[in-house]
C-alpha cells in the first residue's frame, strides 16, 4: 500500500480535551532518571529491581494450536513453544509501563495490517490489563468531574460505573440495528444549549454492540466521523468484538475510516481513540488489551498506569507475544477467523430456537457479531422486563438481563439481553421454552 | 478475659469510595450458581476458542536447596491443563482466583497467627502498588490528611499526587519510623491543625524499607500502634519486603497485622500488603491485601468497574507452585531468596567501606536491597543536599544512583542516596563506588576552592 502523506492533528489539539487531573500528574522521579541507564559505560545502582536468580522458574513451555491453515478449518496440529534465557528473564521482570516492547512492535504492525494506520503517523499503542483499564484510564484522563459525555445507548453496562463515579452526565445516543443513530448524535448537538459547551467525548462499540449486538453500517460511521469535525469531540471506539464479525460485508473501523475513506480525504487524524482486546479470541484471563491513537492521550493513560498499577503484566505479554510471534499476522487473522465462525454457528442455533419458540412474543434483529442477542419482549402494557427477567424468568429457571442494566440512565425498558457463547443447543432450546412460559404467563397475567 | 473490638470502618472511607457501584451484570452472578438453572448471563467467551492447550513451568530447586513438593514423577514440572486451563484462560473473581485466596488465607494465619474470625480477609492484586493506591482512593477525602512516612518509597507518592489529601511527614531514622517523631505530631494536632480532622491513616514500609533499608523493631511498632489506636488512624502495612529478612535469625518483628491484638485488644486497624515480586516474579504482578472486609470489598469494588479482576493465568501459576511447596516450602524458598540478599549487602557494604570511608555514612539494612548513603560532599556541612551533584556529575562520571529527594514526600533537600545492590555484579559495584569517591573528593575540592577565592 503506498502511503498518502498524511496530516495529523498537532499534540497542542488535544490539550483541551485532557482532564485535569491529567495534566497535573508528574512523572515518576526514579522512572524518569531510566533513559539515563542506556547510557555506555554507566554502571547504574538506580532501579529496585529484584535479581532475576531468585525467581524460581527456569522456563515456561506452552503448547498452542497451529494457526488455521484455511479459514474454517481447525489447525491440523499444535505448536511448541518455550520462554527460557533472555525471554523469560523479561517475562518474569518489571518491565515497561505501556507494554513489552517485542508485543508493543508486533501490535502495531496488526494495526498497520488491519486498519491501514502506519507507524509514526501521530498515533501511538499501548498495552494494558484488558481493554477495561485502558477505557477506565482514558475515561480519567478526558472527563473532569461533571463533565458531559456522549454515550450509545443502550450500551455496555461495565462503562456506566466509570461515568458515575466522575459523576458525569451522559447524553444517551441512541442505537438501533444499524448501531448509533446519526439521528439522534445530530439532534443532540444540533440542539445542545448556546453558551454551554458541548461534550468532548463520544463512547461508542461499533462492532457487535453489547448488548445489541448491531454493527455500524458504513454511512453511520461516516456521519459519526463528520459530526466529529463538524462539533469537536473525539471518539472512543470500544471495539472487543471486532475480531468476532460474522456477518457478510466487513466494515471498516473509525481508526481506519479516519485515515483512508473517502469521506476523509483532506481531513487530518487524531479523532479516534481504539480500544482492541484479546479477551474474545485467545484469552480473557491473559488481561490484555490495547489502545491505539493520539500519542497525547496515550501518554496521560501511561502516565496513569506508571502511578497506579505500574504496568501489565510481563509475563501474560510474554506469552502472548510468543503465540502472536509464532502465528504472525496471517496467521492470526485465520485463528480469528475461526472464532467468529464458531461463534456464527452459536447464533444460527439460537435464532432458530428463537424462531421456534418466541415467534411472536418477542421481538429481535440478528447479530452481525458478538455474543450477544438483544430482542423486546412482546408483553401489553409491560414497559419494563426487570420484573418479568428477574422474578417470574427466574422461577422457571432461565437466568438473562434486564435491558434496564444498559441504559446509562437506568431507564425502564422492555428488551432483554441473552448471551449465546457458552450453551449446547439443548440447553438453548430448554432456556428459550421457559422464556416462552414465562411471557406466556405474563401475557395472561396482563390480560386479565 | 478482656473482649477484643472489631473497627468499624465505615467511618474512614472516603466520598469517592461511595460513588462506585457494581454494574448490574456482576451483581447477578452469584444467582449463576442457583441448581437447574439456565443462563443467559454473562457474556463469557467459549472457552474452546482459546488457543491454548496446556501450560507447563519448570521451577529451579528453591534455594533453600529444598525439592519442590509437588506430586508426580517430575517434582521440578508443573503442568496447568484441563480444568485448571479453563480456569487460567477465562473470566475470573474479583477478589481473585478462590482457591489461591484459599492457600493465602491459611498462609497469613499460619505467618502472622490470626485467626479467621471474620474480621479480616484476604483479597489479590495485580501487584501490591495497585491495591495500596485503590485502597488510599477509597480512604481519602479532600480534606484528609495522611501520615507519611519519610523518606518514602516515590512510587507511593505518585498516585498521591492524584488524589486530594494532604501529606505529613513522619521522620524514620535507621531503626524506621520513629514513634515519639509522630507522637509529637499528633500530640500538637489541635494547635498545628486547628478544627482539622485527624489523620485518617499512616502509610509505612516496616521492614527493609525503600529507600533506607531500615526495619522497625517491635517495640516501635508496639508504640507506633499505640499512638494510632490513641487518634484513631488506620495502619496501612507496606511489607513488599518481609520476605527478605536476613537479620539475625528469630529476631524479624513480628508484623502489625500479627501485633495489633495483642498490643490494642481490637481488630482491623491495620491494612496489610504483601507481594510476591521480590520472592517469585515482579513480572506477574501479584501482591495481596489482608484487611478487614469493608477495605478489602471498597478496593474490590473499585477493581470490578476499573479492571474486572487480576488475571487469572498468573493466580493460577501462582496457586500451583504455592500448593506444591506448601506454607513451610515456600518460607524456606524465601529464606533462600533471603541469603541471596545477605551476600550482595555484605558484598556492597565490603566494597563501599574500601572506598567510601570518611565520604559517606550508612547504616546496615537487614531486610531488603538498599543502601541509603549519605554522602559528605562538603566535610564540614553533613547535611548538603546532593541532587544536583547525582543528576549531573555522578552521571558524568558514569555512576547512576537515585538522588534521595526523589523519597521527600515534600520533595526538601536531603544528602542521602539509595543504592540498590540486588542486581550489580561486585566488580562493577567496586567500580562504582570508586567513581562515587572521585564525585565527592572533586566536589569537595572544588568547594574548598572556592571557599580560597572568596
Amino acid at each position: 500500500m503506498a502511503s498518502i502523506p498524511v496530516e495529523c492533528l498537532p499534540e497542542s489539539f488535544y490539550l483541551p480535551f485532557l482532564s485535569d487531573l491529567a495534566r497535573a500528574r508528574q512523572p515518576s522521579p526514579i522512572r524518569s532518571l531510566f533513559p539515563l541507564e542506556a547510557t555506555p559505560g554507566l554502571l547504574s545502582l538506580l532501579a529496585g529491581k529484584p535479581n532475576p536468580t531468585t525467581f524460581p522458574f527456569t522456563s515456561f513451555s506452552f503448547s498452542a494450536q497451529a494457526p488455521p491453515v484455511e479459514d474454517g478449518q481447525k489447525a491440523a496440529g499444535e505448536i511448541a513453544l518455550t520462554l527460557s534465557g533472555a525471554e523469560l528473564a523479561d517475562a518474569l521482570q518489571y518491565g515497561p509501563t505501556g507494554g513489552m516492547a517485542p508485543l508493543v512492535d508486533w501490535l502495531h504492525g496488526l494495526q498497520e495490517t488491519v486498519h491501514g494506520r502506519l507507524r509514526g503517523e501521530g498515533w501511538t499503542l499501548s498495552v494494558g490489563s484488558g481493554s477495561q483499564d485502558l477505557l477506565s484510564k482514558a475515561i480519567t484522563a478526558l472527563l473532569n468531574p461533571g463533565d458531559n459525555v456522549l454515550v450509545q445507548s443502550p450500551v455496555y453496562a461495565g462503562v456506566i460505573p466509570l461515568f458515575h463515579s466522575l459523576n458525569c452526565t451522559q447524553i444517551e445516543v441512541e442505537a438501533d440495528a444499524d448501531g448509533i443513530s446519526t439521528e439522534s448524535l445530530r439532534a443532540i448537538l444540533e440542539g445542545w444549549p448556546v453558551g454551554k459547551p458541548k461534550p468532548r467525548v463520544l463512547y461508542t462499540i461499533p462492532y457487535g454492540g453489547n448488548p445489541t449486538g448491531a454493527t455500524a453500517t458504513l454511512s453511520r460511521r461516516r456521519e459519526v466521523l463528520q459530526l466529529a469535525r463538524e462539533h469537536n469531540f473525539l471518539i472512543m471506539e470500544d471495539d472487543p468484538y471486532f475480531y468476532l464479525f460474522y456477518g457478510s460485508e466487513r466494515t471498516p473501523s473509525y481508526f481506519a475510516m479516519e485515515r483512508a475513506d473517502p469521506s476523509s480525504a483532506g481531513q487530518p487524524v487524531g479523532r479516534v481513540l481504539r480500544f482492541d482486546s484479546i479477551s474474545k479470541i485467545l484469552s480473557a484471563g491473559m488481561r490484555i488489551g490495547f489502545a491505539s491513537g493520539p500519542a497525547p492521550i496515550l501518554r496521560a493513560i501511561d502516565g496513569h498506569t506508571a502511578t497506579a498499577n505500574l504496568q501489565p503484566a510481563s509475563l501474560t505479554q510474554a506469552i502472548t507475544h510468543k503465540l502472536l510471534d509464532a502465528w504472525g499476522h496471517d496467521g492470526f487473522l485465520a485463528h480469528t477467523r475461526g472464532v467468529s465462525n464458531f461463534y456464527r454457528v452459536k447464533r444460527d442455533v439460537f435464532e432458530a430456537a428463537m424462531q421456534r419458540h418466541l415467534a411472536g412474543l418477542a421481538e429481535w434483529s440478528a447479530p452481525q457479531s458478538g455474543l450477544f442477542f438483544w430482542f423486546k419482549l412482546l408483553i401489553p402494557g409491560a414497559e419494563d422486563s426487570a420484573q418479568v427477567v428477574r422474578t417470574q424468568a427466574f422461577e422457571r429457571g432461565v437466568l438473562a438481563l434486564p435491558g434496564t442494566v444498559f441504559l446509562p440512565n437506568g431507564r425502564a425498558t422492555p428488551y432483554v439481553r441473552a448471551a449465546f457463547s457458552l450453551l449446547t443447543p439443548e440447553e438453548v432450546d430448554e432456556a428459550l421454552k421457559r422464556l416462552r412460559d414465562t411471557i406466556l404467563d405474563a401475557r395472561a397475567a396482563s390480560a386479565q | 478475659m478482656s473482649s477484643i473490638a472489631t473497627i468499624d470502618i465505615a467511618p474512614f472511607l472516603s466520598q469517592k469510595s461511595k460513588l462506585w457501584k457494581n454494574d448490574g451484570i456482576r451483581s447477578l452472578m452469584a444467582l449463576e450458581s442457583t441448581p437447574g438453572i439456565i443462563s443467559l448471563l454473562a457474556g463469557r467467551p467459549n472457552s474452546s476458542t482459546f488457543p491454548f492447550e496446556s501450560i507447563t513451568l519448570k521451577l529451579k530447586p528453591t534455594l533453600a536447596g529444598l525439592p519442590p513438593a509437588t506430586a508426580g514423577a517430575d517434582p521440578f514440572t508443573l503442568t496447568i491443563e484441563g480444568e485448571d486451563l479453563n480456569e487460567a484462560l477465562q473470566y475470573g473473581m474479583t477478589p481473585g482466583a478462590p482457591r489461591l485466596l484459599d492457600w493465602l488465607t491459611n498462609f497469613q494465619t499460619h505467618v502472622h497467627k490470626r485467626v479467621q474470625d471474620g474480621s479480616w480477609k484476604v483479597n489479590v492484586g495485580s501487584g501490591s502498588q495497585e491495591l495500596i493506591y485503590r485502597t488510599c482512593d477509597s480512604l481519602m477525602n479532600d480534606d484528609d490528611f495522611l501520615l507519611i512516612e519519610t523518606p518514602v518509597y516515590p512510587g507511593t507518592l505518585g498516585f498521591l499526587a492524584a488524589l486530594p489529601c494532604t501529606l505529613i511527614e513522619v521522620n524514620a531514622d535507621a531503626q524506621g519510623l520513629n514513634p515519639t517523631h509522630l507522637e509529637t505530631i499528633l500530640s500538637t494536632w489541635d494547635t498545628t491543625h486547628p478544627g482539622k480532622r485527624y489523620p485518617k491513616a499512616l502509610y509505612t514500609i516496616p521492614s527493609g524499607s525503600n529507600p533506607t533499608g531500615a526495619s522497625i523493631p517491635e517495640a516501635r511498632k508496639i508504640e507506633v500502634l499505640k499512638l494510632a489506636k490513641k487518634y484513631n488512624f488506620l495502619v496501612l502495612e507496606d511489607d513488599a519486603y518481609a520476605f527478605l529478612y536476613y537479620g539475625p535469625e528469630g529476631q524479624q518483628a513480628r508484623s502489625y497485622f500479627a501485633l495489633e491484638v495483642e498490643v490494642n485488644a481490637e481488630k482491623g486497624r491495620v491494612v496489610r500488603f504483601d507481594s510476591f515480586s521480590k520472592v517469585v516474579s515482579s513480572g506477574m504482578r501479584l501482591g495481596y491485601i489482608t484487611a478487614a472486609p469493608g477495605i478489602c470489598n471498597a478496593v474490590a469494588l473499585i477493581t470490578t468497574n476499573t479492571s474486572l479482576h487480576t488475571p487469572s493465568v498468573t493466580q493460577v501459576m501462582a496457586y500451583k507452585l504455592l500448593a506444591g511447596w506448601g506454607p513451610e516450602g515456600f518460607l524456606a524458598h524465601c529464606a533462600g531468596v533471603a541469603a541471596f540478599y545477605r551476600s550482595r549487602r555484605d558484598m556492597f557494604e565490603r566494597v563501599a567501606h574500601k572506598h567510601l570511608s570518611g565520604l559517606a555514612e550508612w547504616a546496615t539494612p537487614v531486610a531488603g536491597m538498599f543502601l541509603y548513603i549519605r554522602l559528605r560532599v562538603q566535610a564540614n556541612n553533613p547535611d548538603a543536599d546532593t541532587a544536583e551533584l547525582m543528576r549531573t556529575k555522578a552521571v558524568a562520571k558514569g555512576v547512576l544512583a537515585v538522588p534521595g529527594t526523589a523519597f521527600m514526600p515534600l520533595r526538601g533537600p536531603t544528602p542521602f542516596v539509595r543504592i540498590s545492590f540486588s542486581i550489580i555484579e561486585e566488580a562493577e559495584a567496586e567500580e562504582a563506588c570508586r567513581r562515587l569517591r572521585e564525585v565527592i573528593l572533586e566536589t569537595r575540592a572544588e568547594a574548598e576552592a572556592a571557599m580560597r577565592t572568596t
